[in-house]
């Protein structure tokens, strides 16, 4: 028998694929899937990935994935001639670790949350950030870990539409809790994350005391009751466009949702039937996580990061998007009439509570477990 | 070369569909199995969690009933139509069967979708209702029990539908116009010569749609407000959002024993074989 493949001319196109993508005439992916449909793949290896200085960072989606490519990740190329890609499929932790467990790493750098990111660190799939690169006083306090680090800052606030209201509108949770007052739906996150904290400062517990109030059994059956008995008026949000949706299509009348999503709707929804409180919101914020083995090298993807620290850069991305900047400097860069949209503006930060992880690892899927059937039973 | 024996040949046919079972099929299933023993310790921790968990127990029950409400719906309707389009109008039957397979190739994405568009506060369905003044106040048609009920039955009813309507079509008019020659009445002549003839494809369309919707998710994901949480979305949930295989992969596996024991109790009672395969 005779070998009918002509492995030479498949190598010399493979040559010519590889010099195209080292010239950025190429996309990973196109090189990629240039090299599967050869089916050389394998043969290839890592070689060649290595050559290659392409970074793709991975977000969540929609507006934002523009947003980012064109305010991070282009004045970046144009900075270093690297090419900096946005993809937007969503870097759940579930993904991230498939890929890196399955050996097959595409992702340079994800968008990630405080809690995914202790989890994976804690599965061993992802990097420890640089700190020798990347600079810790460029970041928000509470906003640093081993394998994450600040990306922006998003919040957990009280929304409502006054126009389904009556005119009024809820100005703290204790409001949220009263139907008698402000009756019509509410949206909580399909998650406690953000939402239990809510709850406990509606029973008038003081925000700093939250958390304090939240490290005892007692303290987390207290607040999973208080959804319960709201539970009539709940429509539960899974992804940030849900509560979105929800909100545009009036089907609800308050929400706990994200400041971004807040900063989008306030612009979509007609005068007079959107506003948003701060007080009592919970600050979260993006982290940036780097899966191990990530193909474009570590240090590539720590000059990025700390490249995306730019206050200038993080001003853009908030009037863009309405995420607030993660590096205090920033603050005062802001334009005015943006400062009350900004999750991390002084005067907002100084009315809101910090995200706490250490809580979230130690108790959330205990709580998730109350919560849901809290919300179903 | 040596003459192969009909078993033999039989097998060699059979062979690659087998093989492409086992490597696709069966050894991830059995890996399923395996992670909901060895995640994140080994031996049945996650089968014990998952039988104390009030939410889990509550999410079973959600799911079997829902299937059941969704299996009884589709089946009234179902009979329903496919009784008209086997018996009437035989010169419309095409366009009838057409308007029941249309939709089936439509994404469940989309036709739930719709749904929103239709039941929503300010739906289609709502609005109408408040132009012509019955209600004063949106009424809730969806993010509840109803919603999802609503739109699973429209998804399902072709399961129902084609199952029935080719065991009716192999039903010969000659029993009942006997029937009806010897004196009895019409609806007589339906219930105790045309109805039991029917069973097969009742009952084989009634399996089709409750063990798809047992399983089901997009639908109760959307429609369903998060208080209509069916199994298979809270698998999601453990998967996705806290990275609980373990967890996740024993509720696949409560979920597929439920699946087998539901087939296992139908076996009892009616013939799968007759019903699932034999085309009258």
């Amino acid at each position: 028998m005779t070998e009918t493949t002509d492995f030479e001319a498949k190598a010399d196109i493979a040559d010519i694929a590889v010099e195209r993508y080292k010239q950025g005439l190429l996309t990973r992916r196109g090189f990629i899937a240039a090299m599967g449909a050869l089916g050389i793949l394998p043969a290839l290896g890592t070689k060649a990935m290595a050559n290659t200085k392409e970074i793709i960072v991975v977000n969540w989606g929609g507006q934002a994935k523009d947003i980012l490519q064109e305010v991070m990740c282009d004045t970046y190329t144009k900075e270093t001639g690297i090419k900096v890609t946005v993809d937007g499929s969503g870097p759940s932790a579930g993904k991230i670790r498939a890929m890196v467990e399955s050996g097959a790493v595409v992702w340079d750098l994800c968008d990630s949350g405080a809690g995914s990111s202790l989890i994976l660190e804690k599965a061993g799939v992802t990097q420890p950030i640089d700190y020798s690169i990347v600079d810790k006083s460029k970041v928000l306090d509470g906003a640093v870990y081993n394998n994450g680090v600040g990306n922006y800052v998003y919040s957990y606030v009280l929304a409502s539409n006054p126009k389904l209201l009556g005119g009024n509108s809820p100005k703290s949770w204790e409001d949220v809790w009263n139907v008698k007052d402000f009756p019509g739906m509410r949206t909580f996150r399909k998650s406690v994350r953000g939402m239990l904290e809510s709850a406990t400062m509606s029973m008038g517990v003081a925000p700093k005391d939250v958390y304090e109030a939240l490290g005892t059994d007692d303290g987390i059956k207290a607040a999973i009751d208080r959804f319960r008995q709201l539970r009539e008026n709940i429509i539960v949000w899974g992804s940030g466009s849900e509560s979105q949706n929800l909100f545009l299509q009036e089907e609800v009348a308050i929400g706990n949702i994200w400041s971004t999503r807040a900063h989008l709707l306030k612009d979509q929804m007609e005068e007079g039937a959107f506003t948003v409180t701060f007080n009592g919101g919970v600050v979260a914020p993006g982290i940036w996580v780097v899966p191990k083995d990530n193909p474009v090298g570590t240090e590539e993807v720590m000059k990025f990061i700390a490249h995306a620290q730019t206050p200038e850069l993080q001003v853009k991305w908030l009037e863009a998007i309405g995420c607030g900047p993660a590096n205090p400097a920033a603050a005062p860069l802001v334009p005015a009439e943006m400062q009350k949209w900004n999750p991390s503006s002084p005067e907002n930060l100084a009315t809101q509570i910090m995200y706490n992880d250490t809580w979230y690892a130690k108790n959330q899927i205990a709580a998730e477990e109350l919560y849901v059937d809290a919300l179903i039973n | 070369m040596p003459r192969l024996t009909d078993k033999a040949r039989y097998w060699m046919l059979v062979l690659p569909a087998l093989a492409i079972m086992i490597v696709f099929y069966i050894l991830p299933v059995l890996g399923i199995w395996e992670i909901s023993v060895t995640e994140p310790d080994l031996g049945f921790g996650n089968y014990v969690k998952m039988t104390e968990s009030n939410a889990v127990k509550t999410s079973f029950i959600l799911t079997f009933r829902v299937a059941a409400i969704t299996t009884v719906g589709c089946l009234l309707l179902g009979y329903i139509v496919a009784y008209t389009i086997s018996n009437f109008a035989s010169r419309v039957t095409p366009l009838m069967v057409a308007l029941v397979l249309l939709p089936f190739w439509v994404s469940v994405l989309i036709r739930s979708f719709s749904w929103i568009v239709l039941l929503g506060r300010s739906g289609l369905v709502n609005d109408t209702l408040r132009d012509l003044e019955l209600i004063t106040r949106p009424l809730r048609l969806m993010h509840n029990e109803f919603g999802v009920l609503v739109s699973m039955i429209h998804v399902m009813l072709p399961f129902a539908v084609l199952p029935m309507l080719a065991n009716m079509r192999g039903i010969s008019p000659s029993y009942t116009d006997a029937a009806r020659g010897l004196g009895a009445s019409e609806w007589t002549a339906f219930r105790s010569v045309y109805f039991p003839q029917t069973l097969p494809g009742v009952f084989s369309g009634a399996l089709l749609v409750f063990v798809l919707s047992l399983g089901f998710f997009v639908t109760p994901a959307l429609l369903g407000g998060g208080r209509v949480l069916m199994i298979s979305e809270y698998i999601t949930y453990q998967i996705q959002e806290f990275l609980a295989w373990g967890l996740g992969s024993a509720l696949s596996v409560a979920l597929l024993v439920a699946t087998a024991l539901v087939l296992l109790v139908a076996a009892r009672f009616m013939n799968l074989k007759s019903a699932l395969l034999d085309r009258h």
